[in-house]
């Protein structure tokens, strides 16, 4: 049995020496979705901004696929990649967005990959690949930005409220797209207050109140 | 009224004719304008970016500073430059004075706050979510930073736009450090208040048109980029 993809020791996030996450030791098995629920301002967006190396935490330890890293490990942000809660769109067309990270990888065969990222969040690629970044709807935008991610095909892929401002039918296709996505061998880490969304697509879920884990 | 109607016409006479001195005049201008629109651009993007997004100490008594330059006189400039490219100033063995160089380094000191300022200010504007973005979809710094240019870009055209706006249009510093030299430091705004002081409404008018002309080439320029760019 392989290892986890990520494990956190010792975590602890304190903001204006407020302690606002404290875990002592959490493990994101390789190639699942974990959800993580709690309420608001409980430190979900502050877990998934470390583990996606944006943040470095106060004290603490990230081991990805077993050796210790942070911010400055080479690569590491090539591994992982997040979607915040309220995506920002880069000023340019759906298909540059989409093609960004894959331009800046110097990827090969981008407008083929491209198309298929769109299709896979429901979005048809002639129709949406040239329109402009201010053309969409929030939900569209949603969209957009996930194909961004997804095209990546990070190993760690984490999303906050990824449905939060969508409707049923947008929500059931970012849905598919993440069980496409772990089928394609990503590990997903959601954020939501979606239960009924979570417990559709996760493996595990992990409660976070006042900062700390309440494994089920 | 009518001789401002007889100059309008007069003024397309010169142009349509190719007069050689009009011309003579909008080259200077155009040359000048251009040199000082780069070196403005050039050392004023990056200053601004520092301005907008860095953390140094002073930082505020700077972007005061700046602030200020924006409505710096432009005979004052002339003055110091002046100052600078005489014979007796520090600069003067470079030989700059009453040339197009030395006319170029004064109006590249009116421009320059310009071009930090406002590009200051559209990175202060930018999207604080930009950079968090650029990082997780795989950016190293040096794409970061390019990226954010590009996400800037309107503010940097319209820092250029109002840069070379106050540049072409200026007379201070082209008068006391180009000296208005017919053939060689003439611009533009320089002949124009020459010829209406001589009562040559024609000319004036004729310069004045083409002083417009560039001024919407320029809007028209930047308006087209910014199509392109868009696409």
């Amino acid at each position: 049995m392989s290892g986890p993809i990520c494990r956190i020791e010792q975590i602890r996030q304190e903001y204006s020496g407020k302690t606002v996450l404290d875990i002592d030791s959490l493990d994101i098995a390789k190639g699942g979705i974990v959800g993580l629920t709690g309420p608001n301002g409980s430190g979900k967006s502050t877990l998934l901004h470390i583990l996606a190396f944006l943040e470095q935490p106060t004290q603490g330890n990230i081991f990805f696929q077993g050796q210790p890293c942070d911010a400055k490990t080479d690569g590491i942000r090539r591994k992982v990649s997040l979607l915040n809660q309220e995506p920002y769109l880069l000023k340019r067309s759906v298909g540059a967005n989409v093609a960004y990270g894959l331009k800046v990888r110097g990827a090969p065969d981008i407008s083929r990959r491209v198309d298929k990222a769109l299709s896979l969040v429901g979005l048809n690629p002639d129709d949406f690949s040239s329109r402009a970044w201010y053309e969409l709807s929030g939900g569209e935008a949603q969209r957009v930005a996930l194909a961004a991610r997804l095209v990546l095909e990070p190993e760690l892929l984490l999303l906050d409220e990824p449905t939060a401002s969508l409707d049923e039918e947008s929500a059931s296709l970012v849905k598919s797209a993440s069980l496409k996505a772990r089928e394609r061998g990503m590990t997903l880490v959601v954020a939501s207050h979606d239960m009924e969304w979570l417990k559709a697509v996760c493996d595990t879920t992990i409660d976070i109140v006042n900062g700390r884990l309440r494994e089920r | 009224m009518d001789y401002i109607f007889a100059g309008i016409l007069k003024a397309f006479g010169l142009l349509f004719k190719g007069d050689p001195v009009t011309y003579a005049a909008v080259w200077t201008t155009v040359s000048v304008s251009s040199l000082s629109i780069f070196a403005s651009l050039l050392m004023g993007i990056p200053l601004g970016f520092l301005l907008g997004r860095g953390r140094f100490p002073g930082k505020r008594t700077v972007r005061t500073m700046v602030d200020t330059l924006l409505s710096f006189p432009t005979v004052v400039i002339g003055l110091l430059v002046y100052a600078l490219i005489s014979r007796q100033g520090p600069l003067g063995e470079m030989g700059l004075l009453f040339t197009v160089p030395g006319m170029a380094i004064g109006q590249t000191i009116l421009g320059l706050p310009i071009v930090v300022a406002v590009t200051a200010t559209s990175v202060e504007n930018l999207d604080r979510r930009l950079g968090q973005t650029l990082l997780t979809l795989g950016a190293d710094s040096r794409q970061v930073l390019l990226s954010t240019i590009v996400e800037a870009r309107y503010g940097l055209m319209l820092a250029a736009a109002t840069a070379y706006g106050r540049i072409v249009s200026e007379v201070g510093i082209s008068v006391m450090v180009g000296g208005n030299i017919k053939w060689h430091t003439r611009t533009i705004t320089t002949a124009i208040a020459l010829e209406t002081g001589k009562g040559q409404f024609a000319m004036g008018i004729a310069l004045g048109v083409v002083l417009m002309a560039i001024a919407l080439l320029v809007n028209l320029g930047v308006g087209s980029l910014r199509r392109k760019v868009d696409q």
